[in-house]
């Protein structure tokens, strides 16, 4: 992209490095005033905290992310993190060992991925709209969830299982680990492999991409899946963080995982996004919510800040697309 | 550049730490905002607050969301209170709460919600009321009023699993299991809320017609179910109808369409929660149960109740 743009104009060069690199600057920025106005703020301790509680609907950003790169959106993954997080509960709760854990991580995503199929099947073969498709998924994954495990949490403290989000390598949180290696593969994913690619034609042009010789069902079936499997895994950090399954885990889930991905450039209109990009709405949304908490800003005013800020980055794209 | 930078504010940060020491911070992380219910108990411990000026209370607000929760008392730990003061969202959250206060070695004192006992051995107090009290006072006003006559009851319960509902259920059925007048129709989820009730009893109404009594877990379900029974065309004397709380609102429909209520002083749990987390912020000994009784509120004492919120 910048190359292109380079060959082309010196001032179209920089205008593509702000848009491209604006919403980094505005992290650095918020990081920075944040850091000088709060004790403690610009800590290790801080950061990696920051980084564990965005790590999970950061997940979820990763996987909608893709969805919105292809013209499409999921709303499904905050009642998948429920739904994964209570079956990932029952299986796990009253055992020990990393065999539980590890099948019981297994379980959540698989379950995730039924739902990301049933999504995509929907939206690809049906040719429903994925808003709709996914609607339903919300609503309906939000009632297996209770349904499983009765509307009561489901305990989930075996050692091995809560290990994963209670404990850390070389002082990294564990989940912030799952967090780096999904967002490694997701990129590579996203811009070294023909799936990657497939997906940026579906988003610039259904049929363009059709009469490239893309698979557009497949492509969309494959992007649903994916992102139903990271809600799941989504869920299953959840759990092992919060020692539970619980039906009402992830409540609008969906809403800030789509909010760090426009927040991150992933333009609404398809075909535009990345995930390193992501991750940084991601982050933005992270360091505003413990910024404002650790300020004592009023709960209320807090989502008030918020919406603005997600209203801010939809209007900001708008632009860009009007310009292009 | 940066890292250095970096580096140098986290030790200035962590040197100015210790400016803080001589007002004590008690970090208080609660449920919803939303909830009128609690908007008591928050009062309570802001009355507190203001009468102690050695202290400060932070609340923050999880919106009903556990998680939420978890990252609002990893907050206040990483912002180094004193204690913790946890209205948490459902009891089996307090597991991994208890675990981050006792890591950080921070005494954290538990409101309203009744954990586990496994979960309780890492929490240094609980505050709150005996919730099987509430529904035997509850079932014994409605046994009162019947009188003898044939009862058919619906019960409303709040969302599943909370302690409350499990327990006002209980003391619920212990009363109404003694009487060969009584049986026990229906048992629906109403999750606290008024409206849901409202759909609730609307139906019930339909499918069962012989309920003349309906017994709601809180009060905000009792006056959904009145407001169904209002849009039913049934008048006061076809049902009793009887809530636990005695908040305001329901108080003003005492003697016209709601029966009875329980009292659960929402500010004294409030300000006796916050009075404990100072106690243990101070490092003095307290004892670990709680206890805030519950009183049974008819309508010869809606005033006098009514005037306890002014």
């Amino acid at each position: 992209m910048i190359k292109e743009a380079s060959a082309n104009a010196r001032k179209t060069h920089y205008t593509e490095i702000l848009n491209k690199y604006g919403m980094l600057l505005i992290l650095i920025l918020l990081f920075s005033a944040l850091s000088l106005k709060i004790d403690g703020f610009a800590s290790f301790r801080n950061i990696f905290s920051i980084l564990e509680q965005v790590s999970m609907f950061g997940i979820i950003a990763i996987g909608v992310t893709f969805a919105i790169v292809t013209g499409g959106i999921d709303l499904s993954s905050g009642a998948v993190v429920a739904l994964a997080s209570v079956v990932g509960a029952s299986i796990v709760t009253g055992t020990e060992g990393y065999g539980m854990t590890i099948f019981a991580f297994g379980a959540a995503m698989f379950v995730g991925s039924i739902c990301g199929l049933i999504n995509g099947s929907i939206t690809a073969y049906g040719r429903i709209p994925p808003f709709i498709a996914t609607l339903g998924m919300m609503t309906m994954a939000r009632g297996v969830a209770q349904l499983v495990s009765n509307g009561r949490p489901i305990d989930a403290s075996s050692d091995a299982f809560t290990s994963i989000g209670d404990g850390s390598i070389f002082g990294v949180p564990g989940l912030v680990v799952i967090y780096v290696l999904v967002a490694i593969t997701c990129h590579i994913m996203m811009s070294r492999m023909s799936f990657g690619r497939h997906v940026f034609a579906i988003g610039g042009n259904v049929n363009t991409a059709k009469i490239c010789g893309v698979n557009v069902e497949i492509t969309l079936l494959k992007v649903y899946i994916l992102a139903g499997a990271l809600a799941g895994l989504a869920g299953a950090m959840l759990t092992s963080r919060a020692y539970a399954g619980n039906p009402t885990f992830g409540n609008m889930w969906e809403l800030d995982a789509i909010a760090a991905a426009v927040i991150g450039g992933t333009s609404l209109a398809g075909g535009v996004g990345s995930v390193p990009m992501c991750i940084v709405g991601a982050l933005i949304i992270g360091v505003m919510n413990k910024g404002l908490n650790m300020l004592g800003v009023d709960p209320y005013w807090q989502q008030i800040i918020k919406g603005m800020i997600i209203i801010g980055a939809v209007l900001l794209d708008a632009q860009k697309r009007k310009k292009a | 550049m940066i890292k250095k930078t970096l580096l140098a504010a986290s030790v200035v940060c962590a040197a100015s730490n210790f400016a803080f020491a001589d007002t004590l911070v008690i970090g208080a992380p609660m449920p919803s905002f939303a909830d009128k219910w609690m908007s008591y108990l928050f009062e309570g411990i802001n009355d507190f607050n203001d009468k102690h000026s050695d202290v400060e209370i932070k609340m923050t607000d999880a919106n009903e969301d556990p998680s939420k929760m978890l990252n609002d008392v990893d907050n206040f730990i990483d912002a180094g209170v004193n204690a913790l003061l946890v209205v948490p969202t459902d009891i089996a959250i307090v597991k991994p709460i208890a675990k981050k206060a006792n890591r950080a070695n921070i005494p954290l004192v538990i409101v309203n919600r009744l954990p586990d006992e496994s979960a309780m051995k890492n929490v240094d107090a609980y505050v709150g009321s005996e919730s099987i009290q509430a529904g035997i006072i509850q079932a014994e006003s409605v046994v009162g009023m019947l009188d003898g006559k044939q009862g058919n009851i619906a019960i409303l319960m709040g969302v599943l699993g909370h302690e409350a509902q499990i327990k006002r259920t209980e003391g619920n059925k212990q009363v109404f299991s003694q009487y060969s007048n009584i049986k026990i129709v229906a048992e629906q989820e109403g999750r606290w809320d008024r409206a849901k009730a409202l759909q609730i009893v609307e139906d019930l109404l339909q499918a069962h017609p012989e309920i003349n009594v309906i017994v709601a877990n809180n009060d905000e379900m009792a006056i959904g179910a009145l407001l169904a029974a209002r849009k039913a065309g049934l008048t006061d004397a076809d049902l009793i109808i009887t809530g636990v709380d005695a908040t305001p609102d329901a108080l003003e429909y005492l003697g016209s369409g709601l029966d009875s209520t329980v009292f659960q002083s929402a500010k004294g749990q409030g300000y006796g929660g916050a009075e404990i987390a100072y106690k243990l912020a101070k490092g003095e000994k307290v004892q670990k149960m709680n206890w805030i009784n519950f009183e049974l509120v008819l309508e010869e004492q809606k005033v006098e109740y009514l005037y306890k919120y002014q």
